[in-house]
């Protein structure tokens, strides 16, 4: 069996310029990601994780290099198909959950499915039972201010399923959360991985998560330093 | 990727329940713009409508009255005031706002799904503010001259010229209200998605 890639990066450069001098966030990596395959980028502060999340996010272009998701250069996209893409190809997991802070649970998870263009009834449909399938069915109308931080965390991912995504990309989703809680989101995480052939890309610092993984990389200084199999 | 349609959408109803939600749940700084609007207002109509009830006044045979030429300077002054204490809140409320907005281009939104998103909210505030400032302007200007020209003096000005007076101070809320966001929500559509998810308060 071939390996079937979603993901494809090719000399990838991502390069800074701070007063005068070059921080090298990437520089030069090439990296291709399976269908369905769950990878852990690790690695120091500042070896350019979140730089390479970004990349693959489709939410800054290389200096240098290319991203492919499925086969098609993303620098090629035009801004349309590039908001389409984070819309209904990706799904994002941040640290800090990034939840509209005005907007309840309910409203939250709908809103990628506004940009959709899904119906307002079948959005909140669909929101419902995400919430529902993360535990949080009982707090639907609850702002992101009356839930806890693990709780935030399961909005963020019940909103980042809400378009049926391909590729789920999550920088430190327990990094700002307490080990058990950390685990309740890594298993479901993992669970979406395994059951619905989700591709996972999750930076992290967490050896629960590193451990789940199908493969592990090690980032140093911008450049993968070494590929372990998980 | 699956070609076909490829785009994404944000439809009026849609913008319309976001920027209702984020003027309701920001309650303290859009009543303060929708004040601002409605002091400036109320100003302007007031004065208009003290001069047409002086106005009416004489053709009824009462005494020939008029408002004072520079009372307008107050008004455009007033008004222009109330324009830049809008965009001024409006900024900070994008600064406020910058996560939000990162990660709703994350989800999908497109620079110009942001700036209809802001247009929204000052036109609902330029609404409610023309409304009341109209509302204020008519009691204003009852008082002024009401003793004069007796308080029934709005009954005896012709129904379509209130009309006007008062389809025009909606008009001139709304549009600048929304002409004081103009450069608030371009700003805020420009946010870069990287940038703006960096950001710390
Ligand atoms: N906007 C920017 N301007 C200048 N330098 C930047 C910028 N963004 C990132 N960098 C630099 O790029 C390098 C990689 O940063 P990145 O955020 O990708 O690291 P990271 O691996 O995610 O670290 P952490 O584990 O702390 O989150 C760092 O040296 C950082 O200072
Ligand atoms: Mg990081």
């Amino acid at each position: 069996m071939s390996f079937d890639s979603v993901i494809e990066l090719k000399g990838l450069k991502r390069y800074y310029n701070v007063g005068g001098e070059t921080v090298k966030a990437l520089d030069g990596v090439d990296l291709e990601i399976g269908r369905g395959e769950y990878l852990s980028l690790v690695g120091p502060s500042g070896s350019g994780k979140t730089t390479l999340f970004n990349m693959i996010g489709g939410l800054d272009r290389p200096t240098e290099g290319i991203v492919e998701i499925d086969g098609v250069d993303i620098s090629k996209l035009d801004a349309y198909e590039l908001a389409w893409l984070r819309c209904r190809r990706i799904g994002y997991i941040f640290q800090n959950f990034n939840l509209i802070t005005v907007l309840t649970a309910l409203e939250n998870v709908a809103l990628p499915t506004v940009f959709a263009g899904t119906p307002h009834d079948e959005g909140l449909k669909k929101a419902k039972k995400l919430l529902e399938s993360v535990g949080l069915g009982e707090r639907l109308n609850h702002k992101p201010s009356q839930l806890s931080a693990g709780q935030q965390q399961r909005v963020a991912m019940a909103r980042a399923l809400a378009n049926e995504p391909t590729i789920i990309l999550a920088d430190e989703p327990t990094g700002n959360l307490d080990l058990n809680t950390g685990t309740e989101i890594i298993d479901l995480l993992h669970g979406l991985n395994k059951t619905r052939g989700l591709t996972l890309v999750a930076a992290t610092h967490d050896l629960k998560m590193i451990k789940a993984s199908d493969r592990v990389i090690w980032m140093r200084d911008g450049r993968v330093e070494k590929i372990e199999r998980g | 990727m699956a070609s076909g349609e490829r785009r994404v959408h944000l439809g009026y109803v849609e913008a319309f329940r976001l920027g209702y939600s984020h003027l309701l749940r920001r309650l303290d700084r859009s009543t303060l713009n929708v004040a601002s609007i409605a002091l400036g207002l109320s100003f302007y109509t007031s004065l208009l409508l003290t001069d047409t009830f002086y106005r009416t006044y004489s053709t009824l045979g009462g005494a020939s009255l008029s408002v004072e030429a520079t009372y307008y300077w107050l008004v455009a002054i007033a008004l222009t005031v109330s324009v830049v204490g809008i965009t001024n809140a409006m900024l900070i409320s994008v600064q406020e706002r910058v996560k939000e907005i990162g990660t709703m281009k994350c989800l999908g939104a497109l620079d110009r799904h942001i700036t209809l998103l802001f247009l929204i909210e000052a036109l609902l505030q330029g609404i409610i503010g023309g409304i009341i400032g109209y509302a204020v302007g008519v009691v204003a200007a009852l008082l002024t001259t009401g003793f004069t020209t007796g308080f029934d003096i709005i009954l005896r000005v012709p129904v379509t010229q209130n009309l006007t007076l008062f389809v025009s101070s909606l008009v001139l809320a709304i549009v600048l209200g929304t002409a004081a966001t103009i450069y608030p929500a371009y700003r805020a559509s420009r946010l870069d998605p990287v940038e703006a998810l960096r950001y710390e308060l």
